[in-house]
């Protein structure tokens, strides 16, 4: 077969002919890194030759010939299939093409793809010229210069454009010449454009259109950013009057995460609506978000619960907040989402006045607190639903009437807080507490914070480990559960190592006190020694640490 | 040593070992004794070692009751087991 090398011949036309005077006979099942290849080959060349358009169609169409041309080698290979060979098409679109220099829009290349893809199961069946209109309308990645898919389909979607051309009496179907191609294509193939884009996701995972799912759930968010952006401000400027506002609003910003109300306001939706662990983070996230009275009395109510249930297990219990709550986890996370569904009220309501919203939120909370929580947490999981305002603003009135002063005075306290601080300290729930207990002139209590934070974020550490390890979902309870079955675990620990080291006659834990415990824990056995535990736990700068290793001029370190 | 793992789990963990709360650990529990530097990485890897044992051991539990989320019970259950095996 000669190899005819495209000789800058500015038509597809010179090009066909080339190619139906050499080309030989080929399978379409060829392997697709050649047929790419030669595409490719064919495309750069094409394209260096300011056949930009051209070579696009000359991909898609006559990647055939294309290679041909490129590759005479891997051309030869193939055989040819059916009677339907591409030479015949080419020969009846020369025909019937009409001779212009194109120049093909990117988004008729793409439309024009797309049928060919499809073609492959329809080549393989037959060559049924109505059926393989069909798929030609998906996308056809041969055509994209980029894409190559594999050959096989390559050459069975060029087949089936041919015959589409031949069937329809299309002329040059795949030649589109500027938008002149693109008309035409619409015109002649009616349903071309109407389902490439969709076709085309399929072969193009990455490029395709999701259908907006989502959107929206995030315009509601969105929304409710933009109130709580827009509420935030002026709440903070009535809360300057009151006196102990800065020092709290300053405290709980310290101590809370970067919660902004964008996340606050999408966690007061989602809140709303769950009722796993991430409500609970959740709706701690919302008041941020909030009004910042609202979010304040809110927050930590919210803290309190949080710690509530949290410190149940931990054994605190000592903020005042903490004991109207019911000590009951479950009752405390049902709180915490009505918190979140009632905090999301708040925030969907808005325009209410601070202190009207004050009270109810504060009502809710503490009647919630005090155990009447029948009709709160009915009226929680509804107003989640939807209902939010509606729902909560009556309920909470009704809940409001018989909250004890105390509390009211407290979450009065609370309310004038900014909100961001109040959720991003619960977040952590060590700060929680400390908010809680939070007396007008002191912004936390030192109290048990030393003791139990510290140790708690230590702690918190290890059970993210072993949530991660686990690589499974986790409720809240089991990492609880977690924590203390590490604090029974490091008792056990520091006595054995007790024993060791009064075993050794020392009174210094040593390396080799930890070596043997472990090996009476069978961690470590004759098949596995410490040093491959520690090759394959601890990263690289802990293992040069332990590991001795000899180092130029003689030295080993760490020193033996 | 900052050391910030990113993992393919979508998650970055830490690695390093929370010295400071080893310490103020095992000074808490044992006054009267010390801890040595290595001694510290070896107390991390030793409960790197629990933590990973007691989280296939709950896995395998919640596994088995072929539950999608690990419950309280399954971790109290691998607790009991691996506590046991931690003693020493």
């Amino acid at each position: 077969m000669a190899d005819h090398n495209p000789d800058g011949d500015p038509t597809p036309r010179t090009l066909l002919r080339r190619v139906l005077d050499t080309a030989d006979p080929r399978t379409p099942r060829r392997p697709r890194s050649a047929r790419a290849g030669a595409q490719r080959a064919l495309l750069e060349r094409a394209s260096s030759r300011r056949l930009s358009g051209q070579t696009k169609t000359i991909a898609k169409g006559r990647s055939r010939g294309a290679r041909s041309i490129g590759r005479s080698a891997h051309v030869q290979a193939r055989g040819h299939l059916e009677e339907q060979t591409p030479r015949t098409l080419l020969k009846n679109i020369l025909l019937t093409a009409p001779e212009s220099s194109i120049l093909m829009p990117e988004s008729v290349v793409k439309p024009v793809p797309a049928p060919q893809v499809v073609q492959p199961s329809r080549r393989e069946s037959s060559r049924g010229s109505l059926e393989l209109q069909l798929p030609e309308l998906e996308p056809s990645t041969t055509l994209a210069p980029g894409l190559l898919a594999p050959g096989r389909r390559k050459q069975k979607l060029r087949l089936s454009m041919f015959q589409q051309g031949v069937d329809q009496g299309l002329p040059l179907s795949r030649e589109p010449q500027g938008n002149a191609d693109a008309s035409s294509l619409t015109s002649s193939l009616n349903l071309t454009f109407a389902t490439p884009l969709q076709p085309q996701s399929v072969q193009r995972p990455g490029l395709a259109r999701r259908p907006p799912a989502r959107r929206a759930v995030d315009v509601g968010a969105f929304l409710r950013d933009l109130r709580d952006t827009s509420l935030a401000p002026p709440n903070i400027v009535l809360e300057d009057t009151q006196p102990f506002s800065q020092p709290t609003v300053g405290s709980p910003v310290y101590h809370s995460l970067p919660c902004t109300p964008h996340t606050g306001a999408e966690d007061a939706e989602q809140a709303a609506g769950r009722r796993t662990q991430s409500s609970g983070p959740g709706l701690q996230n919302n008041s941020p978000g909030k009004p910042a009275q609202f979010l304040a009395g809110e927050a930590e109510e919210v803290d309190a619960f949080a710690l509530g249930f949290l410190s149940t297990s931990s054994g605190v219990s000592g903020e005042d907040e903490v004991e109207p709550l019911p000590d009951g986890v479950e009752e405390a996370e049902k709180k915490m989402e009505e918190e979140g569904v009632s905090v999301s009220e708040m925030e969907a309501t808005g325009a209410q006045g601070p202190s009207r919203a004050e009270e109810p939120k504060g009502h809710t909370q503490v009647t919630e607190a005090e155990g009447s929580q029948g009709t709160a947490e009915a009226e929680g999981p509804g107003a989640s639903s939807g209902d939010e305002d509606a729902s909560s603003k009556a309920a909470s009135p009704e809940s409001a009437s018989s909250t004890p002063e105390s509390l009211q005075a407290r979450q009065h306290h609370q309310f004038p807080e900014p909100a961001p601080p109040p959720g991003a300290a619960v977040l952590s729930s060590e700060p929680a507490e400390p908010l809680l207990v939070r007396h007008p002139p002191r912004p936390r209590t030192t109290g048990p914070r030393p003791r139990q934070d510290p140790h708690k974020a230590g702690l918190s550490h290890y059970v993210k480990l072993f949530s991660f390890f686990a690589k499974m979902p986790m409720e809240r309870k089991a990492l609880e559960m977690v924590e203390k079955c590490l604090d029974k675990y490091f008792q056990h620990l520091c006595d054995d190592l007790e024993v060791f080291a009064a075993h050794a006659g020392r009174k210094t834990v040593k390396p080799e006190d930890l070596e043997l415990l472990m090996r009476r824990q069978g961690l470590v056995t004759d098949q596995v020694s410490l040093h491959v535990l520690v090759e394959r736990h601890l990263p690289l700068e802990y293992r040069q640490l332990l590991i001795p290793c000899a180092y130029s001029g003689n030295s080993v370190f760490p020193v033996q | 040593m900052a050391l910030l793992t990113i993992v393919s789990q979508k998650k970055q963990i830490k690695r390093k070992a929370p010295g400071g709360f080893l310490k103020r650990v095992f000074k808490r529990q044992k006054p009267q004794l010390r801890l040595e530097k290595s001694g510290d990485l070896l107390v991390h890897l030793n409960c790197l070692l629990f933590v990973h044992r007691l989280a296939e051991e709950s896995r395998t539990n919640a596994c088995e009751s072929k539950c999608r989320v690990i419950n309280k019970e399954h971790v109290l259950a691998a607790a009991k087991v691996i506590l046991k095996k931690s003693r020493g």
